[in-house]
């Protein structure tokens, strides 16, 4: 396995690793990372751990160093995208005699409703997936489809913030702050977990979607904005270009320091003299990282740039990839409140978001496979429930009702045995059946691919130690790795 | 047996801090109504007992029904767990069903309190209505208790009030005392930031220094309470909690409220008159119950008090902006609104309880809809008015007769107009027929002069073939230009006349609709279209003495309206609630330290944190509500305290013991509030403008996407835009339009929330985004230099001066002879710097053409010319300014 940026504890100590790092941080995260163990023996309040973004020592072999996760929002539907049921066909606008959790009880119906969309075989491995996402198919070799997912929550806040957050309480961490946490950055000069919001506007639960919650406010999401300028104030003025900035970030970092010695216990201060180091470093980076225009033409017309209707996430995804390339851990792409959540009109909804996100996500995948950084990386598709196989009103004109008991979520790359499906939900769909796996499996599996274990990684808050997924039973599917 | 019971104990002291109320002491014995039904309670009621329904036909609320058992035969055998039905499904992950599984170490707690016998803490009642019911458990949690006045532990030299002598002991049982007080200029600091959010004054801090007669920090406190600064800084805290928003949210559209801003003007008005918070809570929920006036003669107070249930105004409303889904809509304005209340007030939120019975806090699905039917007169969702039907027009009699006569003189133009227009497309239409030749000239205007619905098939064949027919008045330019040109100077002169109206004000009320009472029901699961049984309005029986529920009368016949909510605030501030003081309380606390004494201000229930000085927020609670619910006594009262004067520095002994200072062994440290810091930039650059109260200074969108306060520049353009609004943008930040849709872009970074809500807590970031902003940010560069003008002209030229001075001015204190050398160094770096800077570009001016240079600098910034370049000593000092501005010590107060 190619892994050429992860730091591997085996090729020396942490001490010569970190003499060749950029130190930046304040001298008493320096002194605890060198002399942890020591510090922590003495007496572990005096020298307070303190965070940051360094590489940590992982206790597991990574398979991943970073993960892509482009977030469906609204409940995808399985069975239209990729869990064809003949049953279902078959069945079509029979009642079906199952127990059902409806979210709207006023259009809600027991008929079942075939897919009006067609499935076929792909590729080698013959994945089916429906005719909504042919660019999809051309990568089905890619990737492994979880048709066995389920959660027990209906509603859609709930919902996510049990899969972005491991819980369903509210204002817990996310995901993309547990694994800047748990793995430190590989980048000097650019935020590890990036957020690229939809320039519509913000998804469902806005803000909380990437908020570090009781986590340290060092492994928050940064936002990088969908119009240009990406990322405001960027560019300094003239006046403060160059030596002269370096003069004042000079001498802002004494003031700085300075009132971090006279409250040495606060670990705010220590991230705010960070974050002004990181700032000037993304000054010249993000720029850089974020400039598009350098990507040949075949890049752009892979993911779509030269297409009204996949512009928009065409681009972003092709950001996603220039980050990752750069050592940003994780990105996260979102859309506009919740555009798969396809209660009504069905027929045009759920064609029309697929032909927004189809082409991009593929190309990603394509992209990412053939710059080498598919073994690395890990691409995560889905939203956070499935529908119903029932009808919600008129089967015409009406759409499919919230299902969290089975539906279907991709993977590549990231050390994920690709080109199958696993799992499966039930004749008509509606739950999981075989090889379930739950949000908090799946988080667990997601720890272990960057080689952090679920029940170890944990955060004390509130004289509690809290963990990333929320302490109850769950495994890692290691079925699911290669 | 022992061995599996300490299996049990383990749990218990350890993560499951939810279910363990009580200290484990030896021969501590788990019970079923302490230890297993709250786990019930979480996981298995919901299907099992909250409903009259029961599945498998098993009941688990009480220990008799677990051994009936249900379908499947009895649930547990005692002292036997792997016998028991019950623990076997739990413990295979049978049951609960769904993914919500039970924790490995509440499986074990069920298993030893099986194994132990399944004891119960008393006998259990003989009957049982249906669903959760409120236990004596339940009653027992600390935050039900009724409040009572606990004794001071003694104090000692070390402690000025009553909260230090209860910290203190605390503080003891770990061997921890106070630190020492800070120093003056600290102290000052930190008080006025704490009270106004805004920085001393050169003269307040020489004044102070001086003062060394008794009570001199007593005459500070003094004095900030009384500026009228206090209720700018203050008001902010309350309109987090109320959810604040000058806009309606909802839908995209996210319509202005133009006239909210009187609801923030009412709550900066009471805080710096100290209205008691009583009374402050009654007029906010239920002002319009206390005006007897008719609405067309209000008196200022009858207004004031109108005013203030703008509170129950603030949830996102969408059913005037375009909610696609009405019903839904208005339900979730009434949703929001009980939300707000019960965050703010209650410490509690009752959301939960609109589906179900509260999983966690003993919240009944009743309790939620008996609050709701106190709100329904109001928000009455059968007969609904938007937001525009909600407002009370400030019209006098004069007035109103003007705008009549005002609008009788447009409408004799516009019936003038009418006329013209009709006959001009009549004329053109008649002018176009002239190019046909009869019969068919008749024909079509026989089809043109009949009414559509009678038309033949013919006659519609007409009219598709000859689109002149459609001759309007809209389309008449096409025809006519002179004749649409004139009918334009209609439009003009009917404009100019409405404009002669005088301004029409309105407040944003809540009211009721007089003698219209909607009943109010249950909903099954929260669905409004199944509704259950009626519902009369109340208070949370959990918040009243057994048996003692507070039931409000369905109609107070001697008000105009139902009466409900005012019977409601009444009673929330009658002394005896809970809950009401015990909350403000703790609000003002956490402002005051950066977090509460709970440290979840609005949930006091079980899935909040427990508080960490219980007695000391009791006695807080009581003092408060004897010294007349000041909101200045309370601030007095902690402010004087040992515990709030001491030094924010460490002390490494003592963090050994208490690293999180959760003992309060020093002053914590706080970032700033978004809005703090822009008005503290302001205040240290001399740009602040203290222009108080009146619309909301807009907010646009810049050239590069930032959101900022509009400039006054710029004329009004917009509907609803006065020039007045357009005023001063530089004035405080709690004067700039909360626009959900649109937050500043400055403030966002620094977390200021957007209302999707309300607001219970602040978070406080540290991001390289932040940095950026105030490394390169338009803001802050702009306010730098204005602060370097300012330094040159109070100080002179003299570098020594202007480093001294801005020292005094940015961080209220001196600076010290190392910052000085420092400064002065970088301020001469930085000069020659920018001198070969300067010179190099002064030379590339001349090699080009400079006249050119200047046509095209013309051409590009025609709206907006190149500044001059500052001096390179001016621009010096002016990024030292800058670093001032984004140093910590700026950005947080000790």
């Amino acid at each position: 396995m190619k892994k050429p940026m992860l730091f591997d504890p085996s090729q020396g100590t942490r001490r010569a690793f970190l003499s060749h790092g950029t130190l930046g941080v304040g001298s008493v995260a320096l002194a605890w990372l060198l002399n942890q163990d020591e510090a922590c023996a003495k007496n572990k309040f005096i020298e307070r751990p303190s965070y940051d973004l360094k590489p940590k020592v992982l206790p597991l072999q990574p398979r991943a160093r970073a993960m892509i996760s482009l977030f469906m929002h609204g409940g995808p539907s399985q069975v239209d995208l990729f869990d064809p049921k003949p049953a279902l066909t078959k069945s079509d606008g029979k009642t079906y005699d199952s127990k059902i959790v409806f979210s709207f009880f006023n259009r809600a119906t027991k008929r079942l409703l075939k897919s009006p969309w067609k499935f076929q075989h792909h590729g080698q491995c013959g994945t089916e997936v429906s005719e909504l996402l042919p660019h999809t198919a051309g990568i089905v070799d890619d990737i492994c489809v979880v048709r066995s997912m389920h959660t027990d929550i209906n509603d859609h806040g709930a919902s996510l913030r049990r899969l972005n957050t491991g819980g369903s309480q509210p204002n817990r961490p996310v995901l993309g702050a547990w694994l800047t946490y748990g793995l430190g950055s590989e980048s000097q000069d650019l935020p590890a977990y990036v957020v690229l919001t939809d320039p519509e506007g913000h998804p469902t639960l806005g803000v909380k979607n990437w908020t570090n919650s009781w986590l340290p406010p060092v492994y928050q999401g940064t936002v990088i904005r969908s119009r240009e300028p990406r990322i405001l104030n960027l560019e300094p003025p003239p006046h403060l270009r160059g030596r002269l900035q370096q003069q004042n970030l000079e001498f802002l970092r004494e003031l700085n320091r300075d009132y971090l010695q006279k409250h040495p216990a606060e670990t705010d201060l220590e991230a705010r003299i960070a974050s002004y180091e990181l700032a000037a470093r993304m000054q010249v980076s993000a720029k850089e990282a974020l400039d598009i225009s350098q990507e040949s033409e075949a890049t752009r017309k892979l993911y779509g740039l030269d297409q009204e209707v996949t512009r928009e996430y065409g681009t972003r995804c092709l950001i996603a990839r220039r980050l990752v390339e750069r050592g940003v851990r994780f990105v996260q792409l979102f859309l506009k409140g919740q555009p798969f959540d396809s209660h009504t009109k069905m027929r045009e909804r759920l064609p029309q978001i697929c032909r927004r996100t189809d082409k991009p996500s593929a190309a990603l995948v394509k992209d990412l496979k053939d710059r080498g950084l598919l073994d690395t990386t890990l691409v995560h598709w889905s939203g956070e429930f499935g529908r119903l196989p029932v009808s919600e009103g008129d089967p015409k004109v009406g759409g499919r009702d919230h299902n969290g008991e089975g539906f279907s979520m991709w993977l590549a790359g990231g050390g994920v045995r690709g080109g199958r499906t696993f799992g499966e939900t039930c004749e008509v769909g509606h739950r999981a059946v075989v090889d379930k796996v739950s949000y908090n499996d799946f988080q667990a599996t997601l720890l272990h691919i960057f080689g952090l274990d679920h029940r170890t990684l944990t955060f004390k808050h509130n004289g509690q130690d809290s963990g990333f997924p929320v302490d109850r039973p769950c495994r890692v599917v290691h079925e699911l790795l290669s | 047996m022992g061995r599996l019971i300490a299996v049990g104990l383990g749990v218990l002291l350890g993560a499951s801090s939810a279910l363990a109320d009580q200290a484990v002491e030896p021969g501590f014995t788990l019970t079923f109504e302490s230890h297993i039904r709250p786990i019930f309670r979480t996981y298995c009621l919901d299907c099992h007992g909250s409903e009259e329904e029961v599945g498998g036909n098993l009941d688990l609320r009480l220990r008799r029904f677990l051994l009936r058992g249900g379908d499947s035969g009895s649930a547990i055998e005692p002292g036997k767990r792997d016998a028991s039905y019950l623990f076997r499904r739990v413990r295979d992950g049978e049951m609960p069903p769904r993914d919500k599984k039970l924790s490995t170490e509440e499986i074990a707690t069920i298993g030893a309190w099986i194994d132990a016998g399944a004891p119960t803490a008393r006998k259990e009642p003989e009957e049982l209505g249906t669903g959760l019911q409120i236990t004596a458990e339940d009653r027992a949690f600390w935050s039900f208790q009724p409040l009572r006045l606990p004794s001071v532990p003694p104090l000692d030299d070390s402690t000025r009030t009553s909260i230090d002598a209860f910290l203190l002991a605390a503080m003891r049982e770990k061997n921890l005392s106070f630190s020492p007080d800070t120093d003056k200029l600290t102290l000052l600091r930190r008080a006025a930031l704490d009270l106004t959010g805004l920085p001393p004054k050169l003269d307040e801090m020489v004044e102070f220094l001086a003062d060394d007669k008794p009570g001199a920090y007593g005459r500070v406190l003094d004095r900030l309470l009384e500026s009228r600064h206090y209720g700018e800084r203050w008001a902010r805290h309350w309109l987090d909690v109320a959810g604040y928003a000058d806009s309606e949210g909802y839908t995209t559209r996210d319509e202005v409220r133009n006239f909210a801003y009187k609801y923030r003007d009412y709550v900066i008005r009471s805080f710096n008159a100290d209205k008691p918070f009583d009374r402050f809570v009654i007029e906010q929920l239920a002002g319009d119950e206390l005006v007897t006036n008719p609405h067309d003669q209000l008196t200022p107070d009858d207004i004031e008090k109108l005013v203030a249930t703008g509170f129950l105004r603030m949830a996102e409303d969408g059913t005037g902006s375009g909610a696609s889904n009405q019903d839904a809509a208005r339900n979730e304005v009434i949703a929001d609104t009980l939300k707000i209340v019960s965050t703010s007030l209650l410490g509690l939120s009752v959301g939960c309880a609109e589906c179900h019975d509260h999983r966690h806090d003993p919240i009944l699905q009743t309790d939620y809809y008996r609050m709701r039917a106190i709100f329904e007169p109001a928000y009455d969702w059968k007969n609904w008015r938007a937001p525009s039907q909600r407002r009370i027009s400030l019209y006098s009699e004069a007035d109103r007769a003007r705008a009549d006569a005002i609008e009788t003189e447009a409408g004799k133009v516009a019936g003038e107009r009418a006329k013209k227009q009709k006959k001009y497309v009549s004329a053109a239409f008649e002018k176009e027929l002239e190019k046909f030749e009869e019969p068919r000239r008749s024909i079509i205007r026989t089809a043109y002069r009949t009414p559509g619905e009678k038309r033949t098939e013919g006659q519609k064949k007409i009219y598709a073939d000859y689109p002149f027919l459609r001759i309007h008045g809209g389309n008449l330019y096409q025809y006519n230009q002179k004749a649409a040109d004139e009918i334009k100077e209609y439009d003009a002169k009917i404009a100019d006349i409405r404009a002669k109206k005088p301004f029409e004000d309105f407040i944003r009320v809540l009211t009721e609709t007089p003698g219209k009472v909607p009943v109010t029901y249950l909903f099954h699961r929260g669905d409004r279209n199944r509704p259950k049984d009626p519902v009369g309005p109340g208070g949370l029986t959990i918040a009243a003495p057994e048996g003692q529920r507070f039931d409000i009368a369905e109609n107070d016949p001697d008000l105009p309206t139902t009466g409900r909510r005012l019977a409601y605030a009444r009673w929330l501030t009658n002394g005896q609630h809970p809950l009401v003081a015990r909350v403000i309380v703790n609000r003002v606390w956490m402002h005051h330290f950066g977090r509460g004494l709970v440290n979840t201000p609005s949930d006091f229930g079980r899935v909040g944190v427990r508080p960490s000085h219980t007695q000391l927020l009791d006695w807080l609670a009581m003092a408060f509500m004897e010294h007349g619910w000041s909101l200045k006594w309370l601030h007095r009262t902690i402010m004087t305290s040992t515990v709030y004067r001491q030094t924010g520095q460490t002390a490494s002994e003592k963090e050994a013991i208490d690293p999180e200072n959760e003992l309060y062994w020093r002053k914590p440290l706080q970032r700033l509030e978004a809005e703090i810091i822009r008005d503290r930039i302001l205040a240290t650059s001399g740009q602040l403008s203290t222009k108080m109260f009146g619309p909301a200074i807009p907010v646009i969108e810049n050239e590069v996407g930032q959101i900022v306060a509009q400039r006054a520049e710029r004329a009004p353009t917009r509907k609803g835009e006065t020039a007045m609004s357009l005023g001063d943008h530089n004035r405080r930040s709690v004067y700039v339009q909360v626009r959900r849709s649109f937050p500043m872009s400055l403030m966002r970074q620094f977390d200021m929330p957007v209302m999707e809500v309300n607001c219970e807590k602040r978070s406080s970031s540290t991001l390289a985004t932040q940095s950026l902003m105030l490394m390169n940010g338009e803001f802050v560069l702009e306010q730098a230099e204005h602060f370097a003008r300012r330094l040159t002209h109070e100080s002179g030229e003299e570098p020594r001066g202007q480093v001294g001075r801005a020292w005094q001015l940015a961080l209220n204190r001196p600076a010290s002879e190392r910052e000085m050398r420092r400064a002065l160094e970088f301020l001469t770096l930085q000069t020659v710097e920018l001198r070969a800077m300067a010179e190099v570009a002064d030379k590339n001016v001349l090699d080009t053409d400079r006249e050119k240079v200047a046509a095209e600098k013309k051409d590009n910034d025609a709206a907006k010319p190149a500044p001059e370049p500052l001096s390179p000593e001016l621009q010096a000092l002016t990024n030292l300014c800058q670093s001032l501005f984004a140093s910590s010590e700026f950005l947080y107060v000790d």
